[in-house]
C-alpha cells in the first residue's frame, strides 16, 4: 500500500475542478401564523418546503455568526414567545445534517412538537407573546469566479469566498444531493482521492461555531495532510 | 401641464427650509445646556453641504469583495432595465434617506433607475398624515371628503406621471392610487409599504386595500407588520447606510472632541439613549433606570436627540425630562438639530451602552445604528426591535424600567458578556440590515418580478 507524501497530495490534481458558488435569497412572507403551539402543529403539516427549509437550514445563514445557543427559529420561539423550555430544548437539539429531505425533516419537526403537546396537553392553547411568522425563500444560485484544480487552489478558495457559499457547499447540499455529506467531502473524495480528509470533515459541528469557525476548522482540517 | 418634480429638485428646496429653522433648533439647544457649570455646546447652525453618495467599491472593506461580486452577478439578468421610485418626499423621513443611497447604487449596477415625488397641496399632506397616523392604529373617522382629496391628488400626479418603466415601486400610502395606470403599461407594480400595518383602523385599511391588491408584489419591513393579502408579500428589512455620517467610522480625535464639548467624560462609563424626546421613546422611564441602576454603579447618562425645537409635545417633554433630572451632573440631556448625524455618530461610539427603552417603535433603527457600532445594547422588545435583538445574544430585551435597570448593572459590570453582545450585533446587522443588503434584496425582486431567474 502507497503512502501519500504532503508534497504529492499538495501537487495531486483533481479529476474535475472545484467550482464555488453561493447562494442569494430574497424572504417571502407567508400566509401561516401561529399563535398557539396547536397551531403551530398544524402550520408545520401544511407549511410549503420552502418554509420548512427557512426556518432551519437558511436560518443557519442568517445567524452565523452565533456559536451558542441558536439552531433554528422553531426552538427560538418556543423558548422567547411561549416560555416552553422542555420543547424548546427538544427543538434546539436537533441537526439539520441528518436530514437530506424536507419531508423527514418536517416530520421530526411535528413530532417533537405534537409529543411535548401528548405531555403537556395545557400548553396546545397558551398563546404565544408574539406570533410564529412563516417564511419562505425565493433563491438564485450565484457562480463565482474561484475555481480548484487542486487542494492548494481549494484552500485558497475557501479563504476568499463568502460565508454564504460556505452555507452553501457545507450545509444545504445535503438537501441538494439527498446524502448525508458535502459538496466539499465529494469533491475530496471523489476527485482528488482524500476519503479521510472527506469524513473528518463531514464531522466538523456546525452549531458549535460560526460560520468563520467552521471555515477556520475546514482549513485546519484541510492543511493537516499537507504539514 | 406640471412636470413632476424631481427627487433632486425637491431636495434643494428642503434644504433651504432647513437652513431657515437652524436659529430655532440651536437656540433650543442653548436652553438645554446643563448642568450648570457645563459650558453651552457648540453646535453649528446651518447643516452641512450633503455629502457624494459612496460607489459600491466603496464598500469592499466592509462586506469583502466576494460578497461585492455577488451584487455584480445579480444585476446582469437585470441589466438596462429601467425601474421607477415613486414616493411623497424628497427630504426628510427615513425612505428619502434610503432612496438617497439606494437609487444610485442601483445606477452603478446598470439598473436605471429613477426616483420620482408625488405633488399634492396641504390638504392631500394632511389626509395622508392622518392615514399615516390610522394605518399605525391611531382613532380616526375617515369621510368622503377625505378620500376625494386622496384620489384626486393621486389621479392629477397620475396624469402628471409617465409609467412606461420596467418596473414601478410605490412606497407607502400616499401614491397608492398611481395604481390606476397599471392596465395601460406592461411595467410590474410594486408596493412598499415603510409602516407598521398589524393595527390598522379598518376604515383606512378597506379603503387602501384594493389599491394594494392590484399590485404585483408588495413589501413589509416585518412579517408582523404585514396584512394577509392576495398578492406575494416580501421581507425587506430597513437598512442603515455604513458609509453614511451617522454611521461611518470616525477618527477617536474627533470622537474625544465631540464628547468634550458635550461634557461626556469619555474616561467614565456612558449610558446613551438616542432618540426623539417623545413620550414613545420614554425619555422618563430611561432616567428612572438610570436613578435604580445609578445605586449601585457609576456611570454617566446621555439623552440625545431633536424634535423639541418645532414640536410643543417634544418640548413638553423635553421639559419635563429636566425637571426630572435636577441638577445631577451625571445626565447629559443634548436637543440637537436635525443635521447632527456626525455628533451623534461620535456619541454612539463613546457610550459604555446604548438603551432603546421605546414604548413603541417602528422597526427602530437607532438600535440598528448602535449594534453596527458594536455597542452592547439594552431595548424594549417592541416593533422591530426583536428582530434586531435576539436577546442575550446580539442585545439584551427588557420589558419594564426595572427590567432596563438590572441590564444596565449586569452589562456594565460583566464587560465580556458586553463585549460579546456587541460583536454579534454587528455582525448580525452587517448580515442582515445593511444598504447592500437591500441592493441584493432589490435585485433579486426585479429578477423575480421580470423573469430574469
Amino acid at each position: 500500500m502507497s503512502v501519500s507524501t504532503s508534497s504529492e497530495i499538495a501537487t495531486r490534481a483533481a479529476t474535475s475542478p472545484f467550482e464555488f458558488k453561493s447562494a442569494a435569497n430574497l424572504l417571502r412572507i407567508e400566509r401561516e401564523q401561529s399563535r398557539t403551539l396547536g397551531e403551530l402543529l398544524r402550520d408545520l403539516h401544511t407549511c410549503p418546503d420552502s418554509s420548512i427549509f427557512q426556518h432551519t437550514f437558511r436560518t443557519l445563514q442568517e445567524h452565523h455568526f452565533i456559536k451558542e445557543g441558536f439552531s433554528n427559529d422553531f426552538a427560538h420561539w418556543a423558548y422567547t414567545e411561549i416560555g416552553a423550555v422542555g420543547l424548546g430544548e427538544r427543538l434546539i437539539s436537533l441537526d439539520v445534517r441528518e436530514f437530506t429531505n424536507i419531508a423527514d425533516l418536517r416530520a421530526r419537526l411535528e413530532g417533537i412538537v405534537s409529543d411535548f403537546l401528548a405531555q403537556n396537553p395545557r400548553a396546545r392553547d397558551q398563546e404565544a407573546v408574539s406570533p410564529f411568522y412563516f417564511c419562505s425563500a425565493d433563491t438564485v444560485v450565484v457562480p463565482t469566479e474561484i475555481k480548484a484544480h487542486n487542494i492548494q487552489e481549494f484552500i485558497e478558495g475557501l479563504r476568499a469566498v463568502s460565508v454564504h457559499s460556505i452555507h452553501y457547499h457545507f450545509i444545504e447540499a445535503r438537501l441538494r444531493r439527498e446524502l448525508e455529506t458535502n459538496d466539499f467531502s465529494i469533491w475530496l473524495k471523489r476527485d482528488l482521492g482524500l476519503p479521510g480528509v472527506a469524513a473528518r470533515l463531514n464531522q466538523i459541528d456546525i452549531y458549535t461555531s460560526t460560520a468563520e469557525g467552521v471555515r477556520r476548522q475546514i482549513l485546519r482540517t484541510l492543511e493537516g495532510p499537507l504539514n | 401641464m406640471e412636470e413632476p418634480r424631481s427627487a433632486v429638485q425637491s431636495q434643494k428646496e428642503g434644504e433651504g427650509q432647513r437652513a431657515e429653522s437652524s436659529t430655532v433648533a440651536n437656540a433650543v439647544t442653548d436652553t438645554t445646556a446643563r448642568p450648570r457649570e457645563r459650558r453651552a455646546p457648540r453646535i453649528s447652525d446651518t447643516p452641512p453641504p450633503p455629502a457624494p453618495p459612496p460607489l459600491l467599491q466603496d464598500y469592499a472593506p466592509i462586506i469583502g469583495k466576494s460578497q461585492l461580486d455577488e451584487l455584480y452577478f445579480l444585476a446582469t439578468a437585470v441589466r438596462g432595465k429601467n425601474v421607477k421610485m415613486v414616493n411623497s418626499t424628497a427630504v426628510g423621513g427615513g425612505v428619502a434617506e434610503m432612496l438617497n443611497r439606494l437609487v444610485p447604487l442601483l445606477d452603478e449596477l446598470e439598473v436605471h433607475t429613477r426616483w420620482e415625488v408625488i405633488t399634492g397641496g396641504n390638504d392631500f399632506f394632511e389626509v395622508t398624515k392622518s392615514f399615516h397616523n390610522a394605518l399605525h392604529g391611531a382613532e380616526y373617522t375617515l369621510t368622503q371628503a377625505a378620500k376625494d382629496v386622496f384620489l384626486q391628488h393621486n389621479e392629477l400626479n397620475r396624469q402628471r406621471m409617465s409609467f412606461d418603466e420596467d418596473v414601478i415601486v410605490i412606497h407607502d400610502p400616499q401614491p397608492a392610487g398611481l395604481i390606476a395606470s397599471k392596465k395601460d403599461h406592461a411595467a410590474r407594480w410594486v408596493w412598499r409599504c415603510h409602516i407598521d400595518l398589524s393595527n390598522p383602523n379598518p376604515d383606512v385599511w378597506s379603503f387602501l386595500k384594493p389599491f394594494v391588491e392590484q399590485y404585483d408584489a408588495t413589501i413589509f419591513s416585518s412579517p408582523s407588520f404585514a396584512r394577509r393579502l392576495p398578492v406575494p408579500q416580501y421581507l425587506f428589512y430597513p437598512c442603515i447606510d455604513p458609509l453614511s455620517e451617522k454611521n461611518k467610522e470616525l477618527e477617536q480625535a474627533y470622537i474625544q472632541g465631540v464628547c468634550d464639548n458635550f461634557g461626556i467624560d469619555c474616561s467614565r462609563p456612558v449610558v446613551t439613549q438616542i432618540s426623539r424626546f417623545d413620550r414613545l421613546k420614554d425619555p422618563l422611564g430611561v432616567v428612572q433606570a438610570y436613578k435604580m441602576a445609578k445605586r449601585y454603579v457609576d456611570f454617566q447618562l446621555v439623552l440625545a436627540g431633536g424634535g423639541a425645537a418645532d414640536d410643543p409635545e417634544g418640548n413638553a417633554v423635553l421639559q419635563e425630562v429636566n425637571d426630572v433630572v435636577g441638577d445631577d451632573p451625571d445626565v447629559i440631556i443634548l436637543n440637537l438639530p436635525p443635521w447632527s448625524a456626525l455628533e451623534i455618530n461620535a456619541i454612539q461610539r463613546a457610550s459604555t451602552l446604548v438603551v432603546q427603552k421605546s414604548l413603541r417603535e417602528g422597526f427602530g433603527l437607532t438600535v440598528t445604528e448602535a449594534l453596527w457600532k458594536g455597542k452592547p445594547t439594552i431595548a424594549s422588545a417592541v416593533g422591530g426591535i426583536p428582530t434586531q435583538i435576539i436577546d442575550r445574544l446580539t442585545g439584551v430585551l427588557v420589558h419594564s424600567v426595572e427590567g432596563c435597570a438590572y441590564q444596565i448593572r449586569y452589562l456594565l459590570t460583566h464587560p465580556e458578556f458586553a463585549q460579546q453582545l456587541g460583536r454579534n450585533g454587528r455582525e448580525h446587522v452587517k448580515e442582515n440590515f445593511l444598504m447592500t443588503t437591500n441592493v441584493r434584496r432589490w435585485l433579486l425582486l426585479f429578477r423575480i418580478l421580470l423573469g430574469a431567474n
